[in-house]
């Protein structure tokens, strides 16, 4: 079908040449239609996905984390598995909206707003559980430094206070950015609609703004600005997340790769999620013109490098932890992939690494429902990826006397069925009350809608 | 139409290349407050409207800087200088371990920062006032088409000469757009009666929760689960031993580690024979010794060992330590009423160890001889 | 597409003949001293020679994955400039006569090549299997013979688009490119690891080679600016290089110099964090005597000067500015070799002397001559690219 690409042209990001009217019809279409029966029934999967997790978490707030697995000597149960899992979505949305920016990929249009709200919606998801995992939750204040009745200060030197700061001015940065790209959308929403209490919502989110080019040129300016603190941002963040495992010197987590390698794994998950919701989103909402099967295989081709380089990163802490020859370490590593916890370790490789070499063939790339069943090998991979980090370091390190198996609670795995509702509940709101694609953005990017430069 | 006065002249355009022409006309013909409202930004446009370009950049270096230097003044102050504690032996100033925070606030500081200025300062937004808004020119540029105003407060503004400049430049639907008077007259609404009574309601409500969460919700179960646990405290009495005590004593023959006993506790003579001090009067075992003096002995003796203590008339004054007495005494001696004590004083056993015992007596000889120096010490 | 081609406005004219001259020069005074300094004192040479051949392997292999992945990223505005980063690349062929004498020296640049040293040592008994000479020699050989399969194979098709003007050249390097990629990460780190990690036997990092591959980027990135500019200022290249080219340069410049600065710190810190003996050893030996100047100075080499020289957008895509910062990036890249090599050789502190001066001279004379000799003979642009006219037009 197409191996008769002209790479002297430049390819359409926006299929066909609709007119920019048609492109608001489009994308706004299902913010001013009812929603129909598909809508709630998948409405009331997630809500009650949501009311499981809430259930599971009542408990565990009446009753205590006593509920849970974590017990010693595996401290960090599901809860920071969960927790690492759901940060690492959240990084789709970043990179895609500034790292590439920056790098000026125009595909990224059609998918930018969305993943961006993915990424705030993984992050509130992700913050519930360092909050849960400290066991009282609403002393969580604490990790403020702000004057107490204690005259004490937070320990600058942890980690887990550098989370505090990366989570929250992570979340901080992107509701900002989310919110900036809305401001002309919120301005075009008002000027359409008839509807008075939406026009008075519109119009204070829009602040007023006018479409003006003497502000769209700050505008650009200050999107380029963001774009250029969001990517060093989204790589601190997980960058940080490993600094929890990787600053300890427990035989598995101190390895000087784990930044990058949390960072390339963060972005594998994160595309592999927004990858599995476009391909619906676009199928409902009748995207597919704008949301474009070369979108989607890009998508595939980054999913394809990420899925490298987190096999590079296992085979590299394999070499290095024979190589380095010290014995803690060398366990840790044989024990990770012939001990009680050799199943997790194989789901894990065959996810991560075997499942995305399908995306060497352009064929599969192009294949959507090959790509869905992949990007949900990815996503369990990487949740198995944590779970692997995390507790098969913990339940075997240095003493064998403590060395005991981590068996996870049905109180936990209501839990992490509820952030998955929680997530998707948020998504499907969203798609529902703003505009899931970025209207000034597409049409900036529409064949004919820049002047051609005949003058240059 | 008397209370409406002229805010500009629109006209629209279809193509972004009629637009980018449009624009560098506008520039050509000298008008300056004029401004083109596209639906989304057009490439090459500020170079069009001869725009200079934007300084946020500026305001994103200035934001973020000041976010570094907060960081790292804040954890400076608070880690080393407000209450130090020493984490993972490294200095209270780690520096390498502050970088992860300095980042992550500069970034916030200068995301918040800069998006601020341009709303806030830039655009003076919020502004739905402004009379474009709620006009059919705008209703078309935040849509699909390109449109051109030009103000009439621009000093080369004439309604004739705009009319017929945007008919040279072919635009369509060419229209003048009014302020409202009732708009810019209509006084804000702040000292509506509903207004301050939501606020005060607002600020009871706040008030009320903050209270009822902090003083009693957090003593109500299970949050207070943790204060009340089935474990035995300090001071509680114990129904499982028969003499009801919670604490118990350690088994008869128990030693501490380290503990070693002394060997002349009712001979103080002999102690003075016998006990030599292993400590030579060094500056490290002089300051120990200063250390533990100031602290356990000058409350009674003195600073200086004259007897002329703080306390003194609590208690019935403990002789100076410059007496013949004392100063004839051997070391031992003087070790031996510090460990067992000597009339109303008592041991001092379970807080100097014998080291920092040892230590103590090379201070007081140190200061008996001060007291009492001689011409040849001077030498 | 035939017809756009046609308006390429460009005719190969050579370099003057002072860039080969100035090349041969350096190349012959830098040999001079390289030889006299193998007489006087091999070990000290043999140290430079390494540090000459992991520069070296920078440009060459780095510019070869900078023309692997504009294949593959599809990247329009580098295409005019392929060509540069491709004769870059071309250094890839002398890597193997420079690595004879870091060959010839194994003895005195290895500890582990001693056998008694690694029979009494049980931590480098361990590593005997992967550490001995037969299976690094192995291990090497295979290497560049990856590295020139790669290089010849993407720079012939290159070239032959230029009179083909075949699009099915750009997809077959597409290809090529696909499957260099998995090659050149494996390589590139094992390279790092057996040359330079293995100096200090008993010292491992798994980011040592995204480390070495962060230096890489910068000095093929660096190298190709320069020489852009160079060549624009003589109008050696198209017409209408604008001012969009120079800031995606500056720009990769930039990010690549915040890259080298978060792996480096990430490194750091783990180590610095966990304080474990058979880490924090190789943080020390550069921590100690004069070579505490020497690490501070990396950081303000290395990262402030590019970082505050490169921040501003102006700064991007002023010229003068790029040239300035493109030769301090490539003198930064060998300070790092530098860094990383050098205290092996001496523990107490720096050296520096006529050696340290005859060796980066070398190193300039033989990217000169290579880049000369390849610029001569071929088109400093792909005129038979498809991409070449978006690339010429590029706007961000």
């Amino acid at each position: 079908m197409s191996s008769t690409i002209d790479y002297s042209q430049e390819l359409s990001v926006v299929e066909g040449k609709p007119p920019l009217r048609s492109i608001d019809d489009a994308i706004i279409k299902p913010l001013d239609s009812k929603p129909d029966k598909k809508y709630y029934m998948a409405l009331a999967v997630t809500i009650s996905m949501l009311g499981i997790g809430v259930i599971g978490l009542a408990l565990s707030f009446y009753y205590g984390t006593g509920l849970w697995g974590n017990n010693n000597p595996v401290g960090w149960g599901f809860p920071i598995v969960n927790f690492v899992f759901w940060v690492g979505i959240g990084h789709a949305g970043t990179l895609i909206s500034a790292i590439l920016f920056l790098f000026r990929q125009k595909w990224r249009t059609g998918i930018a707003r969305f993943a961006e709200g993915m990424t705030i919606f993984a992050v509130m998801t992700a913050m519930i559980f360092p909050a849960i995992h400290v066991g009282r939750p609403w002393l969580a204040g604490y990790l403020m430094p702000y004057p107490n009745q204690h005259s004490l200060w937070v320990n600058f030197t942890s980690p887990l206070l550098w989370d505090v700061f990366a989570v929250s001015t992570y979340f901080t940065v992107s509701l900002i950015f989310w919110y900036v790209g809305l401001i002309p959308d919120f301005a075009t929403l008002r000027d359409r609609t008839s509807n008075k209490i939406k026009k008075i919502i519109y119009s204070v989110f829009s602040l007023g703004w006018r479409h003006s080019n003497r502000h769209w040129q700050h505008y650009e300016m200050v999107y380029l600005i963001l774009a250029g603190f969001a990517t060093p941002l989204v790589l601190s963040v997980h960058t940080i997340v490993s600094f929890d495992f990787a600053v300890s010197i427990i035989p598995g987590w101190h390895t000087t790769i784990f930044p990058p390698y949390f960072v390339a794994g963060a972005v594998f998950s994160g595309f592999a999620m927004v990858q599995n919701v476009l391909i619906f989103i676009r199928k409902i909402f009748n995207y597919e013109h704008i949301i474009t099967l070369d979108t989607l295989e890009k998508m595939n081709k980054i999913i394809l490098l990420t899925g490298m380089l987190v096999g590079y990163a296992y085979g590299m802490e394999f070499f290095i932890a024979w190589y380095s020859g010290v014995q803690p370490e060398q366990f840790a590593f044989v024990n990770r992939a012939f001990g009680p916890y050799a199943w997790a370790y194989w789901i894990m490789v065959s996810c991560n690494v075997i499942s995305p070499q399908l995306f060497w063939f352009k064929k599969i790339r192009r294949s959507i429902p090959v790509m869905f069943v992949v990007a949900v090998f990815v996503n369990v991979g990487m949740w198995f990826e944590r779970f692997v980090i995390t507790v098969t370091s913990l339940s075997r390190d240095f003493l064998p006397s403590s060395w005991a198996y981590y068996t996870p609670t049905l109180t936990d795995f209501a839990i992490l069925i509820g952030s998955f509702g929680l997530f998707f509940t948020l998504l499907l709101l969203f798609t529902k009350t703003l505009p899931v694609v970025s209207i000034a953005e597409v049409k900036a990017v529409v064949d004919g809608a820049q002047p051609s430069h005949k003058d240059h | 139409m008397s209370e409406k006065i002229l805010h500009s002249y629109s006209g629209i355009f279809d193509t972004p290349d009629e637009i980018i022409h449009a624009a560098e006309k506008t520039v050509e013909a000298g008008y300056t407050k004029f401004d083109v409202n596209t639906p989304y930004p057009i490439h090459g446009m500020p170079k069009a409207m001869n725009l200079e370009p934007s300084k946020l950049g500026y305001a994103a270096l200035v934001f973020g800087l000041s976010g570094t230097l907060t960081a790292l003044f804040v954890m400076y102050w608070m880690a080393a200088i407000d209450y130090p504690i020493t984490v993972g032996g490294k200095p209270f100033f780690a520096f390498p371990k502050y970088i992860p925070i300095m980042f992550e606030v500069t970034v916030l500081a200068a995301a918040i920062g800069t998006v601020s200025t341009m709303l806030f300062f830039f655009f003076k937004f919020p502004n739905n006032a402004h009379p474009l808004h709620d006009t059919s020119y705008m209703k078309k540029v935040s849509s699909d088409k390109y449109g051109l105003i030009i103000q009439a407060d621009d000093p080369k503004f004439n309604e004739d000469e705009v009319k017929v400049f945007f008919a040279s430049l072919h635009a369509k639907d060419v229209e003048p757009v009014y302020y409202d008077m009732e708009d810019i007259n209509a006084s804000p609404k702040i000292y509506d009666k509903k207004f301050i009574g939501g606020l005060a309601l607002t600020f009871i409500l706040v008030s009320g929760i903050t209270y009822f969460t902090l003083n009693k919700l957090m003593f109500m179960v299970p949050f207070n689960w943790m204060m009340y646990q089935d474990k035995l405290t300090v001071q509680e009495k114990s129904s499982v031993f028969p003499d009801e005590f919670g604490v118990r004593a350690p088994v008869a023959g128990t030693v501490a580690r380290g503990f070693m006993p002394y060997e002349f506790p009712n001979e103080p003579e002999l102690a003075g024979e016998v006990l030599l001090n292993p400590l030579v009067p060094t500056e490290k075992n002089l300051a120990l010794g200063k250390k533990k003096y100031d602290t356990y002995c000058s409350p009674c003796h003195g600073d200086f060992g004259d007897g002329d203590s703080r306390l003194r008339g609590q208690f019935p004054n403990p002789p100076s330590l410059h007496s013949e007495k004392v100063r004839n005494w051997s070391d031992g001696r003087i070790f031996h009423v510090i460990t067992m004590g000597q009339n109303i004083m008592p041991s001092y056993s379970s807080q100097l160890t014998r080291e920092e015992k040892w230590a103590t007596v090379l201070y007081v000889r140190a200061l008996e001889r001060s007291k009492n120096a001689k011409e040849s010490d001077l030498k | 597409m035939s017809s756009s081609q046609s308006n390429v406005d460009y005719q190969h004219k050579p370099l003057p003949s002072s860039f080969t001259k100035i090349g041969t020069a350096l190349l012959a005074i830098g040999l001079i001293i390289v030889i006299i300094g193998y007489f006087i004192d091999p070990t000290r040479a043999a140290f430079n020679n390494l540090i000459l051949l992991m520069f070296l392997v920078s440009i060459g292999l780095g510019s070869l994955f900078l023309v692997g992945i504009e294949y593959l990223g599809g990247a329009v505005w580098s295409t005019p400039f392929r060509r540069i980063t491709e004769f870059l690349a071309s250094v890839l062929i002398v890597i193997p006569i420079i690595a004879i004498p870091v060959y010839m020296h194994m003895h005195d640049l290895y500890h582990w090549t001693h056998n008694e040293a690694v029979q009494a040592d049980k931590l480098l008994k361990g590593k005997e299997p992967y550490l001995n000479l037969e299976f690094f020699t192995i291990r090497i050989v295979v290497f560049l013979l990856i590295w020139l399969a790669f290089y010849f194979l993407l720079t012939k098709n290159s070239k032959k688009q230029d009179t083909s003007k075949d699009q099915g050249l750009t997809k077959k390097n597409i290809k090529i490119s696909a499957i260099f990629m998995p090659f050149f990460a494996l390589t590139i780190t094992f390279s790092a690891i057996d040359w330079m990690m293995s100096l200090e036997p008993h010292w491992f990092s798994t980011i040592y080679g995204v480390y070495y591959f962060s230096g890489t980027m910068l000095a093929a990135l660096a190298a190709t600016t320069y020489l852009l500019i160079y060549l624009n200022e003589r109008k050696l290249l198209f017409k209408g290089l604008n001012q969009d080219h120079y800031y995606s340069f500056g720009a990769l410049l930039f990010a690549f110099t915040n890259f080298w600065a978060y792996i480096a710190f990430s490194q750091f810190l783990l180590i610095y964090y966990a304080n474990m003996p058979e880490e924090t050893f190789w943080y020390l030996a550069r921590w100690e005597g004069s070579w505490i100047v020497f690490s501070i100075g990396l950081i303000i080499v290395h990262f402030v000067v590019p970082y505050f020289g490169l921040l501003s957008q102006p700064s991007k895509m002023n010229p003068k500015r790029l040239k300035f910062m493109s030769l301090w990036i490539l003198f930064a890249h060998f300070y790092d070799l530098y860094w990383l090599i050098m205290p092996t050789y001496n523990k107490e502190g720096i050296v520096f002397g006529w050696m340290e001066l005859g060796f980066p001279l070398l190193a300039v004379g033989i990217v000169a001559l290579m880049f000369g000799l390849k610029a001569n003979k071929q088109n400093l642009i792909p005129v038979g690219d498809p991409k070449l006219i978006r690339g010429i037009n590029f706007r961000l």
